[in-house]
């Protein structure tokens, strides 16, 4: 792997109370290719994607050792803001939680609160934004309904316009497609391919054939422990654990 | 200010979202929007904090002067007393038999409100269709709303008279009239918190249930209740804390003679309450004597007994849920059997011998029968008022002042002294309460802090409101020498609708997804302007719709007003804060109680007080009708 890194770990260790989530976890996202996490339910995924912005932070008893790296820079630094981290390291829900607002204010929510204030400037990340989540065919003429009027799949896309539109360069996915149907779900993997030009993405999936359709490498995970971390076409086609062919096969998991 | 001036460092060149010029001085973009919101956070800890200082407050100035009466007469003689006669030759301050008196007037009315409300409850969640229940609920909401001055006002007129005649007793003024009028105002309570829990048994239960064949009633006995019995055992603590620190309409219906019924299950003798000696004597009390003294005594006792009960609740409930909500230990198990206990030994005469179908047909006749039973009760209270307060409404009633002690002429500044109460209440107690909310739900964690902040809330919630009066009395008016004034009125009224509005607002914050949250967080906001951007305003009507219930519950309160704002007759309109107030719920009190020959007035004035909150409510249900079709669409 010789691309460039964005996001990095080093024997990062996470505890939620006695609970040891993560262990010894070291792995390298490259900048600009969709990195997929897969592993059986309760291995560590999703937290260990919640690292990646800190949203741990949220959760009172959890405990972090160990370095996380963005663009160098380690997130936990005594000097790192929190609310900057999470501008640049956006992140997608497993289900669309778009606010009681309106569709445009949703997208506009991010940039109001980082400081944009002119009415044109906004119109203009809105429409951007939701035009790189594909959804500004679909709902330009009702820019001003609720959101929570849309449908489960435009949601999702919604929400992936809104964390757009704070200018990421990291777009975390946790499991973004389990709550929609096989046709949202097409829609949203074509789009994370596609912006997977201009961002890095991050996602973490239940769905093996959606990890192997959408992303450039894989990690498979198993109990807090990172089994193997390789480009998607040797983990799913010549995997080098026994564990990580087993769960491919469907022998387990 | 190393780390303030370098916190942009690790993260240089933002794109076009920066605009130039968001440092201001030497703090970064990022380093004061944290600043900003730790110094909210700070803030709203200091408001919070108000809760456990004014709880810290009602207990000493009770105490400074409820110790005293310990002092002068023993503990001994003061709480087994068998004789309460502050008045006579050889004054005697024994207050158990108004602590008799309390517990007969209130086990009574739970024996009475607990079937019916359990009744109401069950037909509202399980057996009416969508139509029916539209009329009930609503209908039981209402009983909640109507002041308990007017309860008293119709249990003295209408409601002791027909005891007395029905049962040929000599007067009616008795037990059984405080317990039937406290069972009506009970009611209301259990219902809804019941009818709330077993609402939120998970269909799934019930389809589980009647997919093995099992009828409704078998579904509904087996399966349904015993999965909401918690929140039913709430339901029945929370009514019988209400019933207990009622004051008007138990002080106007019980006779107040100080004596314990001889037999003991007389239910046509006389009884005084706690509350209700307070409600009679405080007001003619001389200041410092040991019959103040012995009052705020009974006031402590007062507190002491809602305290246990509270607490008694809040273990019950944490026993039984356990510390996820999930687990069921065996205090749940418990519980179960024992009500599943009685429901075999009620329903043993004819279980064994009937079919499911025909005891499926007797329960529902039973719970249908409470349902009438609870509505005519509401009915009758409605007619009986406004067939005999509507004539004598007219347009000199509205708009004039009292003549001839209030005989003649109007309630006009009664009505205006009823805004000004509750107006400057609001004002007082919203701001404080929605802060206090917001810091206990958005800023802790679960800490011994915010869990004694919680306890004082719960504390507050359960502090009968002729307690806050006396406090009011002993810390406003006389201590801090406000005097009777309307200022002291308001501060009175807002810390007691402070718990109910940081409950309610607790409450609809609860309700905002926690994704939500995340969403806003992901995005790099602040705790700050997570909180005022996107969980206030989807909460906003539902803290509305406990603003306006506080309003409804303040403006019909008598017993906080009595001694620190209102005035009973008076031409004019207060000029400043400081002057005393005239109010409907004390002027219909007075009306009723003291003055004779004014019967049509005390019906015009009921009429109106009950117009007035009635119309407060209905505004509260409307807000929150249009907020739950904002919230399906």
């Amino acid at each position: 792997m010789d691309e460039s890194t964005i996001l990095e770990t080093r024997d990062l260790n996470l505890w939620y109370g006695q609970n040891h989530a993560l262990i010894d976890i070291s792995i390298r996202i490259p900048k600009n290719r969709v990195t997929a996490l897969i592993g059986p339910s309760g291995c560590g995924k999703s937290t260990l994607l919640r690292c990646f912005n800190r949203m741990n932070d949220l959760i009172d008893s959890s405990r972090i050792t160990g370095e996380i790296l963005f663009n160098g820079n380690g997130i936990h630094d005594s000097l790192a803001d929190v609310y900057a981290i999470r501008e640049k390291i956006g992140m997608v829900f497993q289900k669309p939680n778009p606010f009681q607002k309106s569709i445009y204010e949703n997208v506009a929510y991010g940039p109001r609160i980082h400081g944009v204030r002119e009415k044109k400037a906004l119109d203009r990340i809105v429409e951007e934004s939701l035009k790189s989540a594909a959804l500004w065919d679909e709902v330009k003429d009702r820019l001003h309904e609720p959101a929570l009027a849309l449908s489960g799949g435009q949601q999702q896309r919604l929400c992936i316009a809104r964390s757009l539109a704070v200018e990421p360069e990291v777009i975390l996915m946790d499991e973004p497609c389990s709550a929609l149907d096989p046709i949202a779900t097409a829609k949203i993997e074509d789009l994370i391919i596609r912006l997977a030009r201009n961002y890095t993405v991050v996602i973490v999936t239940h769905n093996m054939q959606q990890a192997a359709r959408a992303s450039d490498y894989t990690g498979f995970m198993y109990m807090g422990k990172l089994v193997e971390f390789d480009m998607t076409t040797k983990i799913f086609e010549d995997p080098g654990e026994e564990l990580t062919e087993n769960y491919i096969t469907g022998r387990f998991g | 200010m190393k780390k303030e001036q370098a916190a942009p460092v690790p993260f240089p060149g933002f794109g076009r979202l920066r605009r130039s010029g968001t440092r201001i001085g030497l703090i970064s973009a990022g380093a004061k929007r944290q600043l900003v919101d730790r110094i909210v956070g700070k803030l709203l800890l200091f408001v919070a904090l108000f809760a456990i200082v004014t709880v810290f407050f009602i207990i000493v100035f009770l105490l400074r002067d409820g110790y005293q009466i310990v002092l002068e007469t023993g503990a001994w003689n003061f709480l087994a007393g068998q004789d309460w006669n502050p008045a006579g030759q050889n004054p005697a301050y024994g207050v158990l038999p108004l602590i008799v008196g309390t517990v007969l007037v209130t086990a009574l009315a739970m024996a009475i409100a607990v079937p019916l409300s359990i009744g109401t409850a069950v037909f509202t969640a399980e057996i009416a269709g969508p139509r029916t229940r539209s009329v009930v609920k609503p209908a039981v909401e209402l009983l909640a709303g109507i002041p308990s001055v007017v309860y008293g006002f119709f249990g003295l007129i209408l409601l002791t008279d027909w005891i007395r005649i029905a049962f040929d007793q000599p007067s009616g003024s008795s037990w059984l009239a405080g317990s039937i009028l406290l069972a009506v105002m009970a009611i209301p309570t259990i219902t809804s918190v019941a009818e709330d829990a077993i609402s939120s048994v998970p269909r799934e239960f019930r389809e589980g249930s009647l997919a093995l064949g099992a009828t409704h009633w078998q579904t509904i006995k087996n399966v349904v209740v015993p999965r909401a019995l918690p929140g039913i055992s709430a339901a029945i603590i929370l009514g019988m804390g209400r019933a207990i620190g009622e004051t008007m309409a138990v002080l106007m219906v019980t006779g107040n003679a100080a004596v314990i019924p001889d037999p003991i299950t007389d239910v046509f003798s006389p009884v005084r309450t706690l509350t209700g000696t307070l409600g009679i004597e405080m007001g003619e009390v001389a200041f410092g004597s040991t019959h103040y003294h012995a009052l705020f005594g009974v006031a402590v006792v007062l507190l002491f007994i809602t305290l246990a009960i509270n607490s008694a609740s809040r273990i019950v409930i944490s026993r039984i849920q356990g510390p996820q909500g999930t687990a069921r230990p065996t205090a749940h198990r418990a519980l179960v059997a024992a009500a599943s206990r009685i429901a075999h030994a009620v329903s043993a005469p004819f279980g064994g011998v009937v079919s499911p179908r025909t005891s499926q047909r007797c329960a529902f006749f039973l719970i249908s029968l409470s349902v009438v039973i609870v509505l005519a009760a509401l009915g009758m209270i409605l007619f009986g008022i406004v067939v005999n307060g509507a004539g004598a409404i007219s347009w000199e009633f509205l708009t004039g002042s009292p003549r001839d002690l209030g005989r003649a002429g109007g309630i006009f500044p009664a009505i205006v002294g009823t805004f000004y109460l509750v107006g400057g209440g609001l004002a007082i107690a919203l701001p404080l309460g929605i802060a206090t909310a917001v810091y206990l739900i958005e800023y802790t964690a679960e800490t011994p802090l915010t869990r004694s902040i919680r306890a004082a809330v719960d504390l507050l919630n359960g502090t009968p409101s002729i307690v806050f009066g006396l406090f009011g009395f002993a810390f406003l008016v006389i201590f801090l020498n406000f005097g009777i004034s309307l200022i002291a009125g308001q501060i009175t009224l807002g810390l007691m609708i402070l718990p109910t509005i940081i409950r309610t607002t607790e409450e609809s914050l609860r309700s905002i997804p926690g994704s939500l949250r995340e969403g806003s967080y992901a995005l790099g906001a602040t705790k700050w302007q997570t909180i005022s951007r996107v969980v206030l305003p989807p909460a906003l009507p539902g803290i509305l719709t406990g603003a306006i219930l506080s309003i409804g519950r303040a403006a019909g309160e008598t017993a906080p007003i009595m001694f620190t704002a209102a005035i009973f007759s008076s031409r004019y309109l207060p000029s400043s804060l400081t002057e005393p107030v005239m109010a409907l719920p004390y002027h219909l009190f007075v009306l009723t109680t003291s003055i004779p020959g004014a019967s049509t007035q005390s019906y015009g004035t009921a009429f109106v007080l009950l117009l007035l909150v009635l119309a407060i409510y209905l505004a509260a249900i409307l807000v929150r009708r249009r907020y739950n079709r904002e919230k399906v669409m």
